[in-house]
């Protein structure tokens, strides 16, 4: 099946106008996303890209749906900003998939996710109707407010062609600390603590590991103060929760991308709040797992889609499967349908956008 | 649409038994909880935006959110327009009742059901005043952030409907970012969950409570609210800063934003709010044409370091008086001043209109030299107070309502501001919504398309349109009556505008 690549808006909306089911893709690199498109026409948005509109003063740029995450933090960095909410894959996606999957990295931890950075966004509806949702700037609240809607919609309500995100100045230096533990329940005892204390985050993400758990931590700030914020935070640490090890590690890139210690087909997302950790890790205590902003998210690499699709059913969560080769990407317990199904019915009465 | 209006009894006993509609709700509630005499009324027949009024036909107290929702039932049933309303802040007629139709007033749904510091939420209704959530946070210092000016009085239910923000948004957001999981009515009667307890809210599917959030009560009503609480900052520091001209203030701005701070808050405030704020709270500020306030938060080792950075970048903008404040009382004292400025304008003129608009922070000496021109076209006084951080302007427009004509040329004022917001690429409102106020404004922002959307949307959710008619989209219905003065909650000094 080849996908037919969209050069504008206008061309998009009358590709959705002409073809009876439409999906969508950037660059393809949530492979598990695009399984049940089968039969539908495939647009194309990667050439939808580059920065349209950047004012470094006002912290918002405005970005082709189908610009590549590098290039939009690429140009973000020259000016010593960032998209605070850390996509996910940057080496691979676009900015667009990265909101319609809802895909943050570890640094969500310190100012929030992807729905707490849209400000806007350009669209084509599923009757090829092409409007705007939300504003431009970093304070606005008229309309319903629809760009925060499409995060995490998977293009099946609307397909976004533009996108205006709030953005930070970012922090020139960093350090990456990990605590040891022996067993989860210190770990996740580990965090609430650092939940109630005044120490301010830049990720912290936890793993089972050789010796029991693992618990990074990372720390951004200038390099005047680090050292003092680091050693004031471990000696906290270890007089508050314990570890049987504290160790500097190298504060690679890899480091903080939550994906690049699992090795396998199917990598999923799950969403979870902290106090279900224990209860959905003694499910799947056989999968390759790490948990990232402080215990709110798991990522997990799995051969057993249907156990874990049970596991999530019984514990009430749901999963998004971004790599393999599924039926749905969806698992788990069912999204909400009654508020949703009204907006889809308003933008794309007629099932459209797969 | 046709609707049914409540047909409100004219006299204290008159007839109301019989009404079809009260008997109805009398098989949800006991009588002392149904309100329909005039007396009962008059505390809901305005919010804060007190140039208007409205009579409700009946008012209902819900004690339990199963009440909550036969009510809605009952209204879409019967198509009867009602608004859900907390303590009537809404500063752009957003909880101003629909005529004759119902106010379900949600006050006593104030449970603060869970505080989790582990996982740093809590739980919560919707009559819960804001300020409470971060009162029974403390404890374990951690506190809810979205702080409208209005915090000790206004409910997280009215923070949901209008998306509140207050002067700390910059940094951490607004009421949306804030909230995790939601259990809502619809306003056809169809009760619905989101979210949950994870800091990622929905995570996966689309974000409905970033959709619902902020929907002006269009969609329904919020029965059940999770939000995320902050860990309390370790340190804050917090400088005044006095210019003689607003443009250095607006200019200090640009040059700490180029430096790559990022302080939890920055307000400017102009002379004639300043003179508002002493003669009512006696600020003890300077004598200045404009202050900036400007405050960091965070790791001690890392505000003490910034706010060295933050003093050198203030004393080069130009100011010729540098205040900072060295406790947490002296903190409090500068904040008081701006808190309060807009109640404070009520001892300078009888009446006020407060403005919300938004324009890219860089223009933000260009809207102010703008707003200069259009008050003198008018006449009238205009104050100025804003969240410089966010290019949030509040322009309060003093007006005394006797005057023939006043309240209609302060009303045009407001108008050609919010138009100039526009034109220069903000937004009509920031963080008041559109309510009743700025609904003829919506068009400023939104094509016909757009906007015919956003009706199909709300229709789709409630196809009588019963829930909170007559607000954010333009309309032909009858205005509300005006009057003049304080709210009445103003005036004891409960609450103030923002």
């Amino acid at each position: 099946m080849t996908a037919s690549l969209m050069h504008t808006s206008a061309e998009l909306a009358d590709f959705v106008r002409a073809n009876e089911r439409v999906h969508v893709l950037g660059r393809g690199s949530k492979t598990a996303l695009h399984q049940s498109a089968q039969g539908a026409a495939l647009a194309d948005l990667s050439a939808l890209s580059g920065v349209t509109e950047y004012q470094p003063s006002e912290y918002t740029i405005t970005v082709g749906a189908g610009t590549a995450v590098t290039d939009v933090a690429a140009a973000l960095a020259e000016e010593g900003q960032y998209l605070p909410f850390d996509p996910l894959l940057p080496d691979r996606g676009t900015i667009g998939g990265t909101v319609a999957a809802n895909l943050s990295g570890s640094r969500r931890f310190r100012y929030g996710g992807v729905r707490d950075f849209i400000l806007g966004a350009k669209v084509v509806d599923g009757l090829g109707r092409e409007f705007r949702v939300g504003g431009k700037v970093v304070k606005n609240s008229a309309g319903f407010d629809l760009s925060k809607f499409l995060v995490g919609s998977l293009g099946q309500y609307a397909i976004m062609t533009e996108l205006t995100f709030k953005v930070f100045p970012d922090v020139s230096c960093f350090r990456s600390l990990n605590f040891d533990y022996e067993r989860l329940e210190e770990t996740l005892t580990a965090i609430s603590f650092i939940n109630q204390s005044a120490f301010e985050l830049d990720a912290l993400d936890f793993a089972p590991s050789a010796e029991g758990w693992s618990l990074m931590a990372r720390l951004g700030g200038s390099p005047a103060t680090l050292p003092q914020r680091v050693e004031r935070f471990t000696e906290a640490m270890q007089r508050e929760t314990d570890p049987n090890d504290v160790s500097e590690i190298d504060d690679q890139p890899a480091l903080w991308n939550p994906l690049a210690g699992l090795r396998g087909n199917t990598i999923v997302k799950v969403v979870l709040p902290l106090s279900q950790v224990p209860a959905l890790d003694a499910m799947i205590a056989d999968s390759q797992r790490r948990y990232g902003v402080g215990g709110n998210v798991a990522w997990l690499s799995t051969e057993d889609v249907v156990s874990l699709d049970a596991a999530l059913k019984q514990s009430g969560l749901r999963g998004l499967c971004l790599l393999g080769n599924l039926e749905s990407p969806l698992i788990g317990q069912p999204l909400e349908n009654k508020l949703a199904a009204r907006v889809k019915a308003v933008l794309d009465p007629l099932a459209k956008l797969l | 649409m046709s609707t049914r209006p409540l047909g409100r009894p004219t006299t204290i006993d008159d007839q109301q038994m019989n009404h079809p509609f009260i008997e109805a709700l009398e098989t949800i509630y006991p009588p002392e909880r149904i309100l329909t005499r005039d007396a009962q009324l008059l505390p809901y027949e305005s919010d804060g935006l007190t140039a208007f009024q409205s009579k409700p036909g009946a008012v209902v107290i819900p004690v339990s959110e199963e009440e909550v929702i036969a009510t809605v039932r009952l209204c879409h049933e019967m198509a009867l327009p009602f608004v859900a309303r907390g303590s009537g802040t809404s500063l752009s007629g957003g909880s101003l009742p629909i005529p004759d139709g119902l106010v379900i007033a949600l006050n006593r749904l104030n449970r603060i059901k869970r505080i989790d510091p582990q996982q740093r939420i809590a739980v919560v209704e919707p009559g819960v005043v804001n300020l409470h959530i971060t009162e029974a946070a403390q404890p374990y210092n951690l506190y809810y952030a979205p702080d409208p000016s209005s915090q000790s009085i206004c409910t997280i239910g009215g923070n949901i409907a209008f998306n509140s923000g207050g002067a700390h948004c910059l940094k951490y957001g607004m009421t949306s970012n804030h909230v995790l999981g939601m259990k809502v009515v619809l306003a056809d009667g169809t009760v619905t969950q989101f979210g949950g307890e994870s800091i990622e809210g929905v995570g996966i599917g689309p974000d409905l409570i970033g959709l619902f959030v902020g929907s002006e009560g269009l969609f329904g009503i919020a029965l059940e609210i999770t939000v995320r609480l902050m860990p309390q900052p370790e340190l804050y520091r917090t400088v005044l800063a006095a210019y003689d001209d607003i443009g250095k203030a607006g200019d200090a701005v640009s040059l700490v934003v180029a430096s790559g701070l990022l302080p939890g808050a920055m307000e400017i405030m102009d002379r004639l709010a300043i003179k508002a704020a002493q003669a009512s709270v006696k600020a003890g500020y300077p004598d200045a044409e404009a202050l900036l306030i400007v405050e960091l938060e965070g790791e001690a080792p890392q505000v003490e370091a910034e706010f060295a950075q933050l003093q050198s970048i203030i004393e080069s903008s130009g100011a010729f008086e540098l205040r900072v404040a060295n406790s947490e009382e002296e903190r409090a004292r500068i904040w008081k001043g701006r808190k309060s400025a807009f109640s404070a304008v009520g001892r300078l003129s009888p009446d006020f209109i407060v403005q919300d608009g938004v324009v890219p922070r860089s223009r933000l000496g260009e809207a102010l030299l703008a707003i200069d021109a259009i008050k003198a076209k008018y006449g009238l006084d205009v104050a100025n107070v804003f969240h410089a951080g966010d290019g949030n302007l509040h322009p309060l427009i003093l007006y005394d309502g006797r005057e023939p004509g006043a309240l209609e040329r302060a009303e045009a004022l407001a108008g050609e501001i919010l138009a100039l917001c526009v034109s220069l690429g903000g937004s009509i409102t920031g963080e008041h919504g559109i309510g009743m106020e700025k609904r003829d404004y919506l068009p400023a922002m939104f094509s016909e398309q757009e906007i015919d959307i956003m009706q199909a949307l709300r229709r789709a959710i409630d196809p009588k349109e019963i829930a909170n008619r007559g607000k954010m989209f333009p309309s032909g219905e009858a205005p509300a009556l005006q009057q003049h003065g304080l709210h009445p909650l103003e005036r004891q000094g409960v609450i103030s505008r923002e």
